[in-house]
């Protein structure tokens, strides 16, 4: 580890000149930029990593500063709106742009990007150059990690029960069935067969979308899965969502005694320690998976896009219909999948109010950390938190070996990230005002309700349709619903 | 030297004033702005903020709109016996009530502060009674009570019993003062975490334990009761030794002689307890469980930590609940929330030291 | 007096009045041990995971290091060396905050204490309602209709003064010492949450947010009501003869409070002091809504530790550690102030 940081730091110094498109090295002495994030090592751990190589390079100081997952949103809103501007720079998840934006406290981007030739935008994928980082057509973020949610399963264990990697949410329980209450890690215990993050405040609220998304959306990424982009009626009351929630909730019996508290980092520790034969995640447990000092399960983890259904909402009825080259043009097999691209991958913003010295060393810092001489190291290390998100991190293999992962499982684990990306039917994270009222507050208190068993799954639709409604009418439903057809690419 | 002379004669005001002044702009501004927020809709706008007046929308949105199952909570059927204990509760208060009347020494403000807290500890009765039958579930504000009534109580019962056992002369007392004082100066935070630790059943130090009895498939995270129950342990642990403390030492200073006198009549531990050791710590007693109601009513820390407030909303606070509207920005919400809790915190612990706290005082005297 | 008793007597009975049993004795101390480890384990528990490895963790309890499992100091390590600087700078604004709002507290604490116990006030209804009508007035020309602050204070303070001598002549009921001591402590109960919104919305104007002061200033308030409720009681039980000789010999109020009262009280002034720190060492709430980079405390960093990758128990751990350490320590040091200190003024209520 040591080592290998030394040589990129020596690595960088050659990388210098190509920086001078925004500053040369050390221009940037005695300038400090405050960087908040949550809380590491993930995400945290690499900025606070190369922070000094940075710092020796340009003479910019990063403060990294970390908050709690919950609070990262708010504490940098009220940071901005309130004027202290106590922060410089961020990396945060694109989806709350949205709100950063509109307001006008973010610097844009695009000018900066395109003058930076050490970026090498080209080799960004399309979907996080052309529709992560930017806003309205301009950009305003850096992305530094490619995010998907995935389902993991164990290789191993499939092989041994003759079951193959799941394509519907039918297969998937039906693994999770056949696997639960067999010994996994050979400690004689019963392990379990699917570990999901569901605790309140935490995660939850994207585990149920990634697998609402194959019921709902099957005409393609600008369908959308929140709200019909013809009225803004919330789309959680009807037949496919009630499915998505009948196998959430179905999970519940396969999966650990106190799944209902436990947020991804267990349920990541629970599944590389060999405790689970299925997981839901994003690209994370690729690499977690093959570290030596933690994993249990090295070269035992198969990755496979999100299963779908092969029944579909029509949207006119509410009802569940069978997918036929109609109502599924996407579906292969007859099964309609939709990768749900969770979150959008943690990204670097800067605020505008700060100095322009500091702005420029953030960008450069940015950059920096994107540029493929430290990315294509970063996203091969599971504590670094960053997944692939660049074409040649997808192409060269020789990264992925060298990191410890066996050639086949690379060729799986890449393949499933790609064919994600690739797919026309996409599901896209709620980018409009408030969304984290959307989803953190109304869509997670139901979900959790339900799993609690505090309500049933009628009234936890009802709930989830009627808080929607009121947080449209309280933003104004045209002007919400223009935000989101704007960024579903819809007219 | 002048200015010295200056402040002696104004000394009066000179020592008392920056307190008052610093509580007024710390108390009555908040307070006043706060009430002005919770009656108001919070929203960012460019290059700032907006606060548009709406009435008490964000109160009644709490009491009967969306947010009643999360506030109040979901209303359950009533029981034969609950309609007996809720009959019994109103003739209570009503006679009590009436003995105030008929006292003789009523005051204006006695009366209307009386009528006050009589109604919303009926109310509150009625509420919890209504939530946590069958169907129904406790949103934050009977949780909240849960903590802090249930919480208090079993502090104080586990505090009173080990300072009545200790009283006595033995050695080394003062270790354990110092170690029991070590708890309450430990983050909140810290202690939440730790019990976190403590309390799971796979990694924690008595899963062993829980394997025994066969309850590794046990989780008291998903069961509501279980988890606010290890919410009330980790506040226990904090808290247990300060009433312990506070009791003990109360507990020292009662009159020896009447003790002696009395166990060479043949009294018995029980009749010199009920009548010279708890009469002589009344007042004390009534002191420190005033300080925890002050304290219990703010929990949040330990709920937080443990659980997210979950299973569902069985484990989540006034506090918390009004931090996480505050998280996504709809700031009369919380306020509206922050205003409830400070309405039944202040008529609880008001009534607490007048009807209670006083008059363990007056027998005193 | 009696020699010969039996030996149900002697384990059951006292030897003589004011002793104990030997039985009830030892159950006595069984009951203080088991207390005892019921305190103590959490924090060995704390202690010991914050020299284990991950493995050591997630693969199920061990005990003890050495024994079950080799120690390591790799938490150690990552908190102190590839940390640094960014578990340094919260350590470093929390001994500054504590410090600066302890001292400020104690001082306007006691001196209010000092106060109320030896100087008769008398407030009359009348100037409170004023007061309070005049600020809702000032907060509503501020909040709703844009008037500048500073302009509505000063027109605010103006009217108060104006008002104040017929007001008082018409409601003439007065408050007394006790009632300025209720209002004080009663400022305890609210909740903070209720008072942070408040407070930001007062500290962005007066450019305050995310800074030590602002933090200080913040926790002085909400800590002054328990010094003056503590430190009155101390005082009230210092004799009032002294105090009376060195005023005839021409000490001022201030003077005899510093060089004779505080000195005298200095036990209670202690385990205030200690009580206040600790407070103020450990506050979470307030610090998560008034700090962001610059000025953020300790428990944000010690709550921070819960990542996505799970909770970083042996950083964690570490953390908490390093926080309760100082704590310990100096009540240790001072266990004797505070033995007859906080218990002489709780007890008294």
């Amino acid at each position: 580890m040591k080592l290998r940081a030394w040589l990129s730091g020596t690595a960088m110094v050659a990388m210098a000149s190509l920086l001078t498109s925004v500053g040369q090295a050390k221009d940037f002495d005695g300038v400090t930029v405050n960087v908040m994030t949550f809380t590491g090592p993930q995400i945290a751990e690499p900025l606070q990593r190369r922070g000094p190589d940075f710092e020796a390079l340009t003479g910019a100081k990063i403060n990294v500063i970390t908050v709690p997952f919950s609070d990262l949103y708010t504490k940098l809103l009220t940071d901005w709106a309130s004027g202290t501007n106590s922060i410089d720079a961020a990396v945060f998840a694109p989806q709350w742009m949205v709100d950063y934006v509109g307001p006008g406290y973010l610097e844009d981007l695009t000018d900066w990007a395109a003058a930076d030739t050490a970026l090498q935008a080209d080799d960004i994928a399309p979907f996080f150059r052309e529709f992560s980082q930017t806003y309205n057509g301009r950009t305003y973020l850096l992305t530094l990690d490619g995010d998907f949610q995935m389902v993991y399963y164990r290789t191993d264990l499939f092989a041994e029960a003759g079951l193959t990697a799941p394509a519907t949410w039918d297969d998937y329980l039906n693994a999770a069935k056949t696997l639960h209450g067999k010994d996994m890690n050979g400690d004689g215990q019963g392990d379990y067969g699917s570990c999901i993050a569901k605790k309140r405040n935490a995660q939850s609220y994207w585990m149920i979308t990634s697998v609402a998304g194959g019921f709902i959306q099957a005409k393609g990424t600008s369908e959308g899965v929140f709200f019909d982009s013809a009225s803004m009626a919330p789309l959680v009351n009807n037949e496919a969502f009630g499915a998505a929630l009948d196998v959430y909730t179905a999970t519940t019996q396969y999966g650990p005694p106190d799944e209902i508290n436990l947020d991804v980092g267990d349920t990541r520790s629970l599944f590389t320690t060999g405790r689970c034969a299925l997981t839901l995640d994003w690209g994370d447990i690729g690499t977690l998976a093959i570290d030596p000092e933690n994993s249990k399960v090295i070269d035992k983890v198969g990755s496979v896009m999100l299963p779908g259904s092969k029944k579909v909402l029509d949207r006119a009825s509410g009802k569940l219909v069978d997918c036929d080259a109609n109502t599924c043009p996407h579906a292969i097999d007859g099964v309609n999948r939709a990768p749900f691209a969770a979150f959008g991958g943690w990204s670097g913003g800067i605020n505008k109010a700060a100095d322009a010295k500091v702005k420029q060393a953030a960008y450069a810092f940015f950059s920096y950390m994107s540029q493929p001489a430290q990315s294509n190291v970063d996203v091969t290390i599971g504590k670094t938190g960053f997944n692939p998100y660049r074409i040649s991190q997808f192409d060269k293999i020789d990264q992925w070996t060298k990191a410890g992962m066996s050639e086949a499982a690379a060729k799986d684990y890449l393949g499933a990230i790609k064919a994600s990306l690739d797919s026309p039917n996409m599901v896209l994270d709620l980018r409009i005002p408030k969304n984290q009222a959307y989803q953190q507050v109304v869509l997670d208190t139901a979900i959790a309700r339900l799993l609690a068993g505090e309500i049933d799954k009628t009234a936890a639709m009802q709930a989830i349709e009627a808080g929607w409604n009121e947080l449209n009418e309280d933003e104004g439903v045209d002007e919400q619903l223009g935000f989101y057809k704007a960024t579903l690419g819809q007219k | 030297m002048r200015l010295s002379a200056w402040a002696d004669r104004q000394a009066a005001a000179v020592m008392i004033l920056p307190a008052v002044l610093i509580l007024l702009a710390f108390s009555l501004f908040p307070l006043l702005a706060s009430a002005y927020l919770a009656l108001s809709r919070f929203s960012l706008a460019a290059g700032g903020y907006k606060i548009r007046f709406v009435g008490t929308r964000n109160f009644a949105k709490l009491l009967i709109g969306s947010e009643q199952f999360h506030f109040l909570g979901t209303f359950g059927r009533l029981s034969v016996l609950d309609y007996l204990i809720l009959g019994l509760a109103v003739a209570s208060c009503g006679y009590g009530l009436w003995r105030y009347l008929a006292g003789g020494r009523a005051g204006l403000l006695g009366l209307a502060g009386r009528l006050i807290a009589g109604l919303l500890a009926l109310a509150l009765l009625a509420l919890a009674l209504i939530v946590l039958n069958a169907p129904g579930f406790p949103g934050s504000l009977v949780v909240t009570l849960v903590y802090v009534v249930a919480g208090v109580a079993l502090q104080f019962a586990l505090g009173l019993g080990l300072a009545l056992l200790c009283a006595q002369p033995l050695k080394g007392r003062n270790f354990f003062r110092i170690v029991f004082f070590i708890p309450l100066m430990v983050t909140p935070v810290g202690i939440a975490y730790a019990f976190r630790m403590l309390a799971d059943m796979g990694k924690g130090p008595f899963a062993p334990i829980w394997q025994l009895f066969g309850l590794a498939q046990f989780s008291w995270a998903s069961d509501p009761w279980s988890a606010r129950l290890v919410v009330m342990i980790g506040d226990a642990w904090q808290w247990t030794p300060f009433l312990f403390l506070v009791l003990l030492a109360a507990i020292e200073n009662q009159p020896r002689d009447q003790v002696e006198a009395a166990r060479i009549d043949g009294a018995s531990s029980f009749q010199i307890f009920r009548d010279i050791t708890w009469p002589a710590i009344a007042p004390v007693a009534a002191t420190v469980v005033l300080i925890r109601l002050i304290e219990a009513f703010k929990i949040i820390d330990l709920p937080n930590v443990l659980t997210n407030g979950g299973p569902g909303i069985a484990t989540e606070s006034l506090t918390l609940h009004a931090f996480i509207a505050w998280r996504t920005q709809d700031l009369g919400a919380s306020a509206a929330v922050g205003y409830s809790l400070l309405f039944v915190a202040t008529v609880t612990c008001v009534a607490f030291f007048n009807l209670v706290a006083q008059r363990t005082r007056r027998h005193e005297a | 007096m009696t020699p010969a008793r039996s030996l149900h007597q002697r384990l059951l009975e006292p030897a003589d009045v004011g002793a104990m049993a030997p039985l009830a004795k030892l159950a006595c101390y069984g009951l203080l041990g088991l207390w005892t480890i019921v305190v103590l384990f959490p924090l060995y528990w704390l202690l010991v995971t914050s020299v284990k490895l991950p493995i050591h963790v997630d693969a199920g309890p061990v005990y003890l290091p050495f024994v079950d499992f080799m120690p390591s100091g790799h938490a150690w390590r990552y908190i102190f060396v590839e940390l640094g600087n960014d578990t340094l700078r919260p350590y470093l604004n929390s001994v500054i905050i504590a410090l600066g709002s302890t001292a400020l507290a104690v001082l306007f604490g006691s001196l209010a204490a000092y106060a109320l116990v030896r100087i008769q006030y008398r407030v009359t209804v009348g100037s409170i309602l004023a007061f309070i009508l005049i600020l809702a007035g000032v907060v509503a020309a501020a909040w709703r209709f844009g008037v500048p602050w500073p302009l509505a204070t000063a027109i605010g303070l103006a009217l108060f003064l104006l008002f104040l001598g017929s007001l008082n002549r018409h409601l003439k009921q007065a408050l007394g010492n006790n009632d300025i001591l209720f209002w004080m402590i009663s400022n305890r109960i609210m909740p903070p949450v209720v008072a942070v919104l408040p407070i930001y919305i007062m500290f962005q104007q007066l450019k305050l947010l995310d800074t030590h002061l602002g933090l200080i200033i913040t926790y002085m308030a909400v800590n002054l009501p328990i010094v003056v409720w503590l430190m009155r009681d101390f005082f009230a039980a210092i004799p009032v003869d002294l105090e009376e000789s060195a005023q005839i010999d021409g000490a001022s109020k201030l003077r005899i409070l510093f060089t004779i009262v505080l000195p005298l009280a200095r036990a209670g002034l202690v385990a205030c002091t200690l009580l206040v720190l600790i407070l103020a060492w450990n506050e979470y709430l307030l610090a998560l809504f008034l700090s962001t980079a610059d000025a953020q405390t300790l428990p944000i960093l010690v709550a921070a530790q819960n990542a996505t990758r799970g909770p970083q128990w042996w950083y964690m751990s570490v953390l908490i550690v390093i926080m309760i350490a100082p704590v310990i320590l100096i009540t240790v040091l001072l266990q004797r102030f505070i033995a007859q200190g906080i218990l002489v003024g709780a007890v008294k209520g």
